[in-house]
């Protein structure tokens, strides 16, 4: 450990939040319908959709008609990308001339880009033809990524409404969001990451000769422009099977940081957009100061334990202070430690490393924080939504401790939004443990594995948290695209989007019908020091405490067996 | 919005019921309902002390199952002592809480089961028999004299008596009660001080205002507050967080080659579930009890200070007694409207409204009067607008005021 290490992993960090701000403010004006320095371009354009679809984007929807809307929307945006990866082969822009996929991948592959998760059971330069990559695993990219994005709009409104009825227009947001916010920043991206040597093309390849007169195809497509929308959006899918990790992907220190500065930019920015928004600003920090320190604390962690030498290296004598394992050489132990804090924290899933070669602890918190529901920021807006159901859940909890009237931003919180809390967060483990349990006894699943013992279950219970969390990252050494992983996966991931979607959009609909009320003195400040530690006491509890005992099967043992084994050999 | 009323002599009542703390004979009743409480029906509306049942009575099978065996119990044992003591000790948290209620409750019921009605059984002769008071039906006459405590809620058709009403309505005065008009109603509990009174019973044993007042009392009767609702939601869905974590350790283990003891798993199960919140939450609200009567308030019980939480706006019957009573003019607010100060309107307004004896407008003449002294704040007033004093209102639901006297007894 260096302190030009921890001085990478501040700055990156810290720099999203930074930058997030300002994109906040700018978001809370999409999301509010004002006027923006973009109006002129894109206002048009946004008419032409809402004439298009015969939408009034002055009319809010009730929380069912806006649920509805987006579940919709998103079925059909899976049944489109299930239908273009069936006839793969039969459609136009295949250079490679790549057949069409098979029924359980293609399954997979929709809910993963639909749920926002983009976990991949494939290798993408060997599997997607061009026409795949853009037609739609990059548009889900950008409206996924909106559709997590409406839901903090739909619960803010919730909150700022007295005795109010609807909670927006998903399809205004949905439009809004796209056009004002997602896209012209992807953009600004996409032309910075070409200027930094990233390629942008539609031919599939160039083939080259080695100096021992081999022949090598290279795999060429427009990655700039995907790689942002990748960071951007928190999606996390990238063209390339080694993600970030490619050359192509990520081929400097200084794309480095600004991919990973990227990922949550947008994460941070919904937050303050969320504040804004309910005008509770100095709450909202409370928020984003509580997820920060959890984010910081994941990055430290893993720096910690990334720069332990390990055991295979110990008994093979090699003089090692740093695991460089699966590590990209040009980023080293820092800029991996942060970019794995930041891609499990968010919902992003893309890697610059291979998690799967972190020291056990190392992966250990990788889950962890994909574990603690992606609230640290988590996805664009989603991310802000669940850490504001933990703050519900905090408020309720603390009130009932210090005998005070639980109200969050001057809404009581009753029954009606604590069952839905619960049923949000209930999801979790769920699915996460319930699928873990199955696939650890089933010989079916098992068979995917490449280890066995403590690292084996790791494979298991990371596969189940990735999808459930809609992260998206793996462990690499899991064979994922088989029947049962397929299948399974895109169910986890379909129930730890959706159900939680459907359980906050119900919390606006319960909240946006009651009273707004001034704070009394019987009201528990929710912008101080106190709250933020019963918010982290209760994300921690809540998030870790029902995994502990999986984890200690799995990451924790294999922790003490590697120490053991370096204890044996010194 | 939310109300409760308050009923001060009812208050000042309970008290000496009330104000014994854990005494002897509360925590002996306690520890006995401690044990009546191990009754699933009753243990179900607390999922989580519910889910400690269980595995208690799982270990205690599996502790005799062992000892049958001849094999080595002391885990098991000691398991389900644990857990039997979780539960044993949340029941009693629980009844200590309730304890109070219902030793109140039951003075309360010892003076109704007590009490003789005399039961008219030939109206043209007056002949009566005593009867007890809870074999009373709707619809029959009893007479009440002098000195006699009314037996239940009824209605005067004969008659007229000056009625002690301390009992539910903490008047001190008697008040007149007789037949015909809308002062013809009494209540059970209240004393005639003088003279007698033919009554006809309206109420049905059981239903009486005594008896509902007993109900509220105990507990028996209350709808559970919000929070409770929620806490019990937020309680079970824990408890449920931690069932999958612990059922699926099951197919994790075996992963790992663990095999995992059912009893273990029992025991982490409930290590992980939120017992302590579950089963002391009674004992939260005694905390709370006690620390409002360090400022001279009487909660019967922890919901009822949570309720009070919620209150926005409170009615009261007791306005001679609790407020001035007449409206006061505090503070003197503008308007935002007009263009001259606030005197002259203040000197105007009092010189029109003084020959009215409106109490709103000698207020207006001591405002006039204050701001020609000067002390009125805020200069450049433009209009005037008086503030009164949140008015109290003797508001009764209309249900209260048919059966209970207290109502017309109630003077603004």
């Amino acid at each position: 450990m260096t302190w030009q290490g921890w001085a990478e992993i501040a700055l990156t960090l810290s720099l999203a939040v930074a930058i997030g701000w300002p994109l906040g403010v700018f978001m809370s004006r999409v999301w509010n319908g004002e006027r923006t320095f973009l109006d002129p371009v894109m206002r048009p354009i946004e008419r032409l959709f809402y004439a298009a679809c015969g939408v009034d984007p002055k009319k809010s929807q009730s929380w069912h008609a806006y649920a509805l809307a987006l579940l919709a929307f998103n079925l059909v945006g899976f049944f489109l990308v299930y239908a273009v990866l069936r006839l793969q082969g039969v459609l136009p822009l295949n250079p490679q001339g790549f057949p069409g996929l098979s029924g359980h991948l293609s399954f997979n592959t929709a809910i993963s880009f639909v749920t926002n998760t983009n976990w991949q059971s494939y290798a993408g330069e060997a599997t997607m033809s061009t026409l795949s990559q853009m037609l739609v695993l990059t548009v889900q990219n950008f409206v996924s990524a909106a559709t997590g994005a409406t839901v903090a709009a739909a619960l803010a409104r919730a909150f700022v409404a007295n005795r109010g009825e609807g909670v927006g227009n998903f399809w205004a947001d949905l439009i809004r969001t796209t056009l004002y916010v997602l896209l012209p920043l992807s953009f600004v991206v996409a032309i910075l990451l070409v200027a930094l040597g990233l390629p942008q093309t539609l031919i599939a390849g160039v083939t080259a000769h080695t100096l021992e007169g081999a022949e090598q195809k290279i795999s060429l497509y427009a990655v700039a422009s995907q790689e942002a929308i990748k960071m951007l959006g928190i999606n996390g899918g990238g063209i390339f099977n080694a993600n970030s990790a490619h050359p192509f992907e990520n081929p400097t220190p200084l794309t480095n940081l600004i991919t990973a500065v990227s990922i949550n930019v947008l994460g941070w920015a919904a937050f303050f957009a969320f504040g804004r928004m309910v005008l509770a600003k100095k709450d909202v920090r409370a928020l984003v100061i509580a997820a920060f320190v959890l984010l910081l604390a994941g990055a430290a962690g893993v720096y910690a334990t990334e720069t332990q030498a390990p055991p295979a290296q110990v008994a093979a004598k090699v003089d090692a202070s740093v695991n460089m394992e699966g590590k990209e050489v040009r980023f080293g132990a820092p800029a991996t430690a942060a970019w794995v804090a930041a891609t499990t924290g968010a919902s992003n899933g893309s890697v610059n490393g291979m998690h799967s070669s972190l020291m056990p602890l190392g992966g250990g918190i990788a889950m962890f924080l994909m574990q603690l529901g992606e609230i640290l920021p988590g996805g664009i807006g989603s991310g802000v939504a669940i850490m504001v159901v933990m703050a519900l859940l905090s408020v309720f909890v603390a009130g009932l401790m210090v005998g005070r009237t639980p109200e969050y931003l001057g809404k009581k919180v009753e029954a009606r939004e604590i069952q839905f809390s619960i049923l949000a967060v209930v999801i979790i483990p769920l699915s996460m443990l319930g699928f873990s349990g199955l696939a650890a006894v089933l010989p079916e699943a098992l068979k995917g594995l490449m280890h066995s013992g403590p690292h084996g279950l790791s494979e298991i219970l990371y596969a189940y948290v990735s999808g459930t969390a809609n992260n998206g990252s793996a462990f690499a050494g899991l064979t994922a695209n088989a029947p049962w992983w397929d299948v399974t996966l895109g169910i986890a991931m379909a129930l730890g989007r959706f159900l939680p979607i459907v359980a906050v959009l119900a919390i606006a609909g319960a909240l946006v019908a009651k009273p707004k009320l001034a704070p009394t003195a019987g009201t528990l400040p929710t912008d101080g020091g106190l709250f933020i530690g019963l918010l982290i006491g209760v994300i921690l509890i809540l998030g870790g405490l029902q995994f502990f005992p999986a984890m200690a099967l799995g990451p924790i043992v294999e922790h003490f067996q590697a120490l053991g084994a370096v204890a044996a050999l010194r | 919005m939310s109300s409760i009323d308050i009923h001060a002599g009812e208050g000042r009542r309970k008290a000496s019921a009330l104000t014994g703390g854990l005494s002897g004979a509360v925590l002996a009743r306690a520890a006995k309902d401690a044990f009546l409480k191990l009754d699933p029906r009753k243990l179900t509306s607390n999922p989580v002390i519910f889910a400690t049942w269980i595995v208690a009575l799982l270990s205690t099978a599996s502790a005799v199952a062992a000892l049958a065996a001849h094999q080595a119990a002391g885990f098991a044992i000691q398991v389900a002592v644990w857990l039997w003591a979780t539960v044993l000790f949340a029941n009693l948290a629980e009844s200590v809480a309730e304890g109070r209620g219902k030793a109140a409750a039951d003075s309360l019921r010892a003076t109704r089961v007590t009490t003789k009605a005399k039961l008219i059984i030939d109206p043209t002769t007056g002949t009566y028999i005593p009867t007890p008071a809870h074999k009373l039906g709707m619809g029959e006459i009893i007479l009440v004299e002098a000195g006699d405590v009314i037996p239940t809620d009824g209605e005067i058709i004969e008659g007229m008596a000056s009625v002690n009403e301390a009992a539910i309505t903490g008047e001190s005065a008697p008040v007149i009660r007789e037949s015909g008009g809308d002062r013809s109603a009494v209540t059970g509990g209240t004393t005639v001080v003088s003279d007698w009174i033919k009554v006809r019973v309206t109420a049905e044993a059981g239903s009486t205002f005594l008896d509902r007042m007993i109900a509220m009392v105990e507990g028996a009767d209350r709808r559970k507050t919000p929070n409770e609702i929620a806490l019990a939601v937020l309680l079970a869905g824990l408890t449920l967080i931690f069932l999958i974590a612990v059922v699926t350790l099951l197919g994790l283990g075996k992963f790992s080659g663990v095999a995992l003891d059912p009893l273990v798993l029992g025991a982490l199960f409930i290590t992980l579930i939120p017992t302590t919140i579950g089963g002391l939450l009674s004992a939260v609200g005694i905390a709370g009890m006690d620390r409002l009567l360090k400022v001279n308030v009487l909660a019967t019980s922890g919901r009822a200070v949570e309720a009070a939480g919620d209150v926005d706006t409170l009615l009261l019957d007791k306005t001679g007694t609790i407020t001035f009573g007449n409206r006061m003019a505090t503070e003197v607010i503008p308007a935002p409207a007009g263009g001259s100060t606030a005197r002259p309107w203040l000197r105007a307004s009092s010189t029109i409204e003084r020959p009215s004896g409106v109490s709103s407008a000698s207020e207006a003449i001591r405002a006039a009067r204050m701001a020609a002294s000067g002390r009125t704040p805020g200069a450049g007033i433009t209009s005037v607008a008086m503030r009164l004093p949140k008015v109290m209102v003797p508001v009764l639901s209309s249900s209260r005021v048919s059966t209970s006297p207290a109502a017309s007894t109630a003077r603004p």
